[in-house]
Parts: C-alpha cells; sequence; structure tokens
C-alpha cells in the first residue's frame, strides 16, 4: 500500500479509477466522512460508462443516501431511470418534514437498507427532516402573526410530533431542538422557563447545501 | 468537474429544493392540526 504512492492517480486506466473510486467512496460512507464520499462516489459516476445501468445503479445507491446526508435531493426523474424508488418516500419526507413517512419508509425498506449498509446513514436524517417540520410549524405561525412568529412553544411542537404518530413529551423536544441548535440545523436560544425556543432573526435554518452537518 | 460525456445522472440533483410553500397538503394538514390544538387549549 505504501509503494502506491508512487503511482499518479492520473495514469491509471478510466475504468480502474472509476472502481477504485466506487469502493473507496464506499468505505467513506461506512466511515462517515460524507464529503470525500461524495467526491468520490460522484467522480465514479461521473465517468463510468453511461450505458452500464446497473453500474450507475449501483453508485446511486450509496451516492444518494450521501447526498442526502449533506441536503442535496435526487430529482424523482432519476429514481425512476434507474428503478430505485425504495427512495422515493425518503425524498419526500424530507421535502415535507414528515417524520411519520420517513420512519415508515425506512422500515418498509428496512431489509434492503441494511444489507446495502446505508441504513444507519439513512437514520440520520431524521434531524434534518426535524428541520423542515420546525420550519413549516414557523411559516405557518409566522403567516398568523408576523410578530411572534419566531417564538416557538415547545407545546406546538409536542403537538405537531403527536399528529405525526409520535410520542414525545415537552423535555425530550427541548432535548431535541437542543441538538439541532448545537447542530447548526437551527439558529437560536431556549426560554426554558417558558417552554419556547427563540429562533433567530436571521437565517434561522441554514441549509446545508453540500456541507456535512458537524 | 463533470464531462461532457459524463453520464446523465451526474445532473439530476437539486441543492436548492428548500422553498418557504407551505400550499401543499402535508403542511395544510399540519396547519389545520395546529390551529384545531391551539382552540382547545
Amino acid at each position: 500500500i505504501e509503494t502506491a504512492r508512487i503511482f499518479d492517480f492520473e495514469e491509471f486506466p478510466l475504468r480502474d479509477k472509476v472502481t477504485y473510486m466506487y469502493y473507496t467512496g464506499r468505505l467513506e460512507v461506512y466511515n462517515e466522512n460524507f464529503s470525500a464520499a461524495d467526491h468520490k462516489l460522484s467522480y465514479a459516476l461521473n465517468h463510468c460508462n453511461p450505458w452500464k445501468e446497473r453500474n450507475i445503479r449501483m453508485i446511486l445507491k450509496y451516492l444518494i443516501p450521501v447526498k442526502l446526508s449533506i441536503g442535496i435531493l435526487p430529482k424523482t426523474s432519476l429514481l425512476e431511470k434507474y428503478n430505485l424508488t425504495e427512495y422515493n418516500n425518503i425524498v419526500l419526507a424530507f421535502r415535507r418534514g414528515d417524520l411519520r413517512l420517513l420512519r415508515h419508509a425506512l422500515q418498509e425498506h428496512e431489509d434492503q437498507f441494511l444489507r446495502s449498509g446505508v441504513y444507519l446513514v439513512l437514520e440520520k436524517l431524521e434531524l434534518q427532516v426535524y428541520q423542515r417540520l420546525l420550519k413549516k410549524i414557523y411559516i405557518i405561525q409566522k403567516q398568523k402573526d408576523q410578530n411572534k412568529a419566531h417564538q416557538i412553544k415547545l407545546d406546538l411542537i409536542v403537538r405537531a410530533l403527536k399528529w405525526l404518530e409520535i410520542d414525545m413529551d415537552v423535555d425530550e423536544v427541548e432535548c431535541i431542538m437542543s441538538i439541532l441548535i448545537y447542530k447548526n440545523l437551527v439558529k437560536g436560544y431556549f426560554a426554558h422557563k417558558s417552554k419556547v425556543v427563540v429562533l433567530s432573526k436571521q437565517d434561522p435554518f441554514p441549509r446545508l447545501t453540500g456541507k456535512a452537518i458537524n | 468537474e463533470a464531462k461532457e460525456e459524463g453520464t446523465e445522472a451526474a445532473q439530476q440533483w437539486e441543492d436548492d429544493w428548500d422553498d418557504d410553500d407551505v400550499n401543499d397538503d402535508f403542511s395544510l394538514q399540519l396547519k389545520k392540526e395546529l390551529e384545531s390544538n391551539a382552540e382547545k387549549k
């Protein structure tokens, strides 16, 4: 392995480079280095034989969870073309902030995701879906009352979650909110006594667009 | 970085998908839920 360093990556045949990037990319997925995984798997996708659908599908099986982790969605046309329908509901849940749908989709294709080893990666998407849900609550609140919109009662979040068949009490919701704030998915702070999340007035829901969470 | 001959799959991504639209079914139901609960209180 040490001697490999004297070779220049660029000197290898393209198909070998693609294969190398595919496997090392998968390794990065397991190690949760999503930026590196994105770089390597995207290289494989960009340079592989465009007529080998099976290979493209294999790359996408890993690249899609990686892209989701950094806040980038595959288009529906992509999922259809390569028959990756197991991701349909996950992407929909992501867009909506629908935690119930995310959980169902994970459950439905559990075997498949476990086999390919992306289950844990997908499970972690929950945080982003929480962010999206909170953002929706915020926007809905803003439509009613512009001035108070940046103060969200934890109670309200508890209700939204209950509606999504997720049973959590105020303390648990507070815990989730603090993770979101810590991970910089939400900008704001708690008014612990009044059980309210106070959102920053400026960009309260930072987008990931290509960056990994922490 | 993506070359011309690269697969079209390489272009099928949206990084700017997040919008403020709350008129989809899911959001409308969420809204209804939040408001009906508010009344009960």
